[in-house]
């Protein structure tokens, strides 16, 4: 069999073998969901029920809401498989392990979003996120997504075998993900003000595919250097 | 190239000699950068007397980021060659970047009290400083989080790089961010074009504090050096007791 059909099949059990440990109790899926609608309830609360000034704050309730929801998650995700020994096995296999990250970053961005797509109309109610917005704002909570789970494989390789790692992450998580934060609030701004949001929506995919290259291999730095300890 | 620089012995003879020469020139460009500051310059026409901040701010402002900079290169140097002297280097720069980051800070506020009448506005380039001292951070705490140091200064070497790969991305996003939401910009350092008299400090001063900063840099390598010897020592005298 040639080598590319292998890699492929390769791929795609290791997203379904994400999906079975992650998915396998539905616990984790209902906790992001209610951490983040949590959150938005804390800030709603915080603001005061004034229509007025939620329609300016909605947008960037929903995007921290959604950071600070997937962070929590981030830190077991590497560190269940650096317990149980699966990273060890994976660098001693011939497999490059930079592919092998690169899959269990997209598996876990279809994790997160996931039950993010499912609670994605509970928000629009919530908020009273305005209609021409949702589109939009489904297109940018997908390549967010994805960026924020490719950082938080780095993230996650960083504070592999730290003591505090779960107070570390947010910390180093945090600055790193600011230009998701920016460019995805730009997107909605650029449309209540009617303008066109391809801008922040092309600099959102740049940056993600920046870290689509280089993720991977930082990451598989990261876990070299931690499993050699 | 790097390596005849890296031995530790070489760079402990040559700094001996350079620093006191180090110091000197620091203390030379502190003093008369300090004399032209804050006596022989013009008060500026719309900030008076409290234009005289900018020769602290702006020089702390440039080498906390050039420091940054300096200290993502000694860490691909060392995770690159794998020279302990480069992890002694980084690891002394981080603290010292970070306390130039947070003089910045703190030399901002103290200048935008009386000039836009608050202690913090949120503008792109406090913004963007705010960001550079929490990557210091973020550097200093992991590098301290782990039982071994040689791992934890493995892994902030990793990080020291993902920041610089993803500093100028914040900088340019947080522009972006604010460009979005007020057009016009606040901070506008003496204008465009600034003043000869002005400009002599600025740069005596951006030399006093890099000579002094490279000072405390050697000083710093210097002391982790020993630091090291001395654990060193002590694991042989613990052997030899064992055996």
């Amino acid at each position: 069999m040639p080598l590319e059909s292998n890699l492929i099949q390769i791929f795609f059990s290791h997203i379904k073998r994400e999906f079975l440990i992650n998915f396998r109790s539905l616990i984790d899926v209902i906790s992001i969901i209610s951490f983040m609608i949590l959150i938005v309830t804390l800030f709603v609360l915080g603001i005061g029920p004034f229509e007025e000034k939620l329609k300016f704050v909605s947008n960037a309730i929903f995007w921290i809401g959604l950071i600070l929801a997937i962070i929590p998650s981030l830190e077991k995700t590497l560190q269940r498989d650096y317990d149980d020994g699966w990273l060890d096995q994976t660098i001693t296999s011939p497999l490059p392990l930079e592919f092998i990250l690169l899959s269990k970053s997209i598996a876990y961005w279809l994790i997160i979003i996931v039950p993010l797509l499912i609670s994605f109309p509970f928000f629009v109610i919530l908020l009273n996120i305005s209609f021409k917005l949702i589109p939009w704002l489904f297109i940018s909570i997908i390549i967010g997504g994805l960026s924020i789970s490719l950082i938080g494989i780095i993230g996650s390789a960083l504070t592999l075998g730290a003591k505090r790692g779960n107070i570390l992450l947010p910390i180093l998580i945090i600055p790193l993900i600011i230009p998701i934060l920016v460019f995805g609030i730009g997107i909605s701004e650029t449309i209540t003000i009617n303008e066109s949001p391809k801008g922040n929506l092309f600099l959102l995919i740049g940056f993600t595919l920046i870290y689509l290259v280089i993720s991977p291999f930082i990451s598989a730095l990261l876990i070299r250097i931690a499993v050699s300890r | 190239m790097f390596d005849w620089l890296a031995n530790p012995n070489r760079f402990n003879r040559i700094t001996r000699k350079l620093q006191p020469f180090i110091l000197f020139i620091a203390i030379i460009t502190l003093i008369s950068g300090l004399y032209f500051g804050l006596y022989d310059s013009p008060k500026d026409y719309q900030q008076g007397d409290a234009v005289r901040i900018m020769y602290v701010h702006v020089p702390s402002a440039w080498l906390a980021s050039f420091l940054y900079f300096s200290l993502a290169i000694s860490c691909v140097f060392y995770l690159v060659w794998k020279h302990p002297l480069a992890d002694l280097v980084s690891s002394s720069i981080a603290p010292i970047g970070a306390l130039f980051s947070a003089l910045t800070l703190i030399t901002g506020s103290l200048w935008g009290k009386p000039m836009w009448g608050t202690w913090w506005v949120w503008d792109a380039r406090l913004t963007s400083m705010l960001v550079l001292f929490f990557f210091y951070l973020g550097y200093i705490l992991l590098s301290n989080a782990f039982e071994r140091k040689i791992d934890g200064s493995k892994t902030a070497s990793v990080l020291a790089i993902v920041g610089l790969i993803n500093l100028p991305i914040v900088k340019f996003s947080v522009d972006w961010w604010n460009t979005l939401h007020q057009p016009a910009s606040i901070i506008k350092i003496g204008g465009p074009s600034i003043d000869d008299k002005m400009l002599l400090p600025l740069i005596l001063m951006f030399f006093a504090l890099s000579f002094f900063s490279l000072y405390l840099i050697i000083l710093n390598v210097k002391t982790k050096m020993i630091e090291k010897k001395c654990e060193a020592l002590l694991l042989k005298s613990n052997l030899e007791e064992i055996s």
